[in-house]
């Protein structure tokens, strides 16, 4: 785990059963920085496609460090890289 | 803190109503509080200003003493594989932060709208509840060794927190010889708290499979270590979803599955 200091992402999840009906963001703690809210705008699909995958293999969650570093970690490098940070 | 944290919630008919956004709220309060106060890369959280010995912790918030208190208690559970004191710079309590901080999110979760709730800070899972009544969450366990996997799936009650050396190198600062040691693959703490489970996990990475003697010891807290020749030991109550069903990891070339016997 890599750590970016842009603050706390928090995402929720509001599902029924298995079906996840609400994917968004919950709260950016950024302090109204725009920079850090792009990058947290472009990591959301890579949580949204993550969730969708546990959710085929009919677990709910992941434990591991690599859940980050594989691939939230991967999805904010490169964020971070095409905005030049 | 300075990871990323998702929270599940599972209601009864799917919609969020007043009740789980409430919750909701309260839970990112508190996630948004415990980084300002325990941010060792904010310059200016309290934390760190203890840390350079600009404040006493009398001069902190409540939250210092309390986090160090359950600190102290989690160094002598894991008879002093893991502790904040021993770390390079100064007073360290990280590895027991991010798990407190999401096992608090969780309570102000508590609503009789929400009838399961998950909130994974970076791969540590506090929970409650379940995505049916009277059906436990399952969740996956990373294999060590091929990342993009899981090696084995378990029911969870409580907590499950996993450190390994793959997480972002070599980190692990071994608190006996203050140098960065591992001796662990990956291992993974279960039990009813996230804070105290986060603590151990990074204990057990540290000392390795002879740490499971520790975890063994301990009550309603369950363990499983990847050694780092791929073998897998794991106390004997620990949560598999499928009893007998060999983790996947456990195929490494090198690795063999022995469960501990106490």
């Amino acid at each position: 785990m890599v750590n970016y200091n842009y603050g706390v992402l928090s995402v929720s999840i509001t599902v029924k059963g298995k079906k996840i009906t609400n994917v968004g963001i919950a709260s950016l703690d950024d302090g109204g920085n725009f920079r850090s809210q792009s990058i947290d705008q472009q990591s959301i699909p890579l949580l949204e496609q993550q969730a969708l995958q546990a959710q085929s293999a009919n677990i709910q969650g992941v434990s591991g460090a690599s859940y980050t570093s594989a691939g939230f970690e991967q999805s904010l490098q490169a964020a971070l890289g095409k905005l030049g940070v | 803190m300075g990871t990323i944290v998702t929270i599940d919630i599972y209601t009864e008919d799917g919609n969020r109503d007043p009740a789980v956004s409430l919750g909701l709220a309260r839970a990112r309060a508190t996630l948004r509080r415990a980084d300002a106060i325990f941010s060792t890369w904010k310059a200016d959280s309290p934390m760190s200003r203890l840390r350079r010995g600009e404040i006493t912790c009398d001069q902190a918030p409540l939250e210092v003493a309390e986090v160090l208190e359950l600190c102290a208690i989690a160094r002598e559970m894991s008879a002093g594989w893991f502790d904040p004191w021993a770390m390079p710079g100064g007073v360290d309590p990280t590895g027991y932060v991010k798990g407190w901080a999401a096992q608090a999110a969780l309570a102000a979760l508590t609503s009789s709208e929400i009838s399961g709730a998950m909130v994974n800070a970076a791969g540590d899972i506090a929970s409650f509840g379940g995505p049916q009544p009277a059906t436990p969450f399952k969740v996956g366990i990373v294999d060590p060794f091929s990342p993009g996997q899981l090696a084995c799936v378990i029911a969870l009650n409580g907590a499950i927190a996993t450190s390994g050396s793959y997480e972002r190198g070599n980190h692990l600062i071994d608190p006996r010889s203050k140098r960065p040691t591992t001796r662990a693959a990956s291992a993974s703490v279960s039990g009813p708290d996230l804070g105290l489970a986060d603590a151990l996990a990074t204990a057990l990475a540290v000392a390795g499979e002879t740490g499971l003697t520790v975890i063994n010891a301990l009550k309603d807290y369950e363990a499983v270590v990847v050694s780092l020749d791929g073998t897998w030991r794991w106390t004997e109550g620990f949560p598999f979803a499928v009893p007998g069903q060999l983790p996947v990891g456990s195929e490494h070339p090198s690795g063999s599955v022995v469960s501990l016997r106490p």
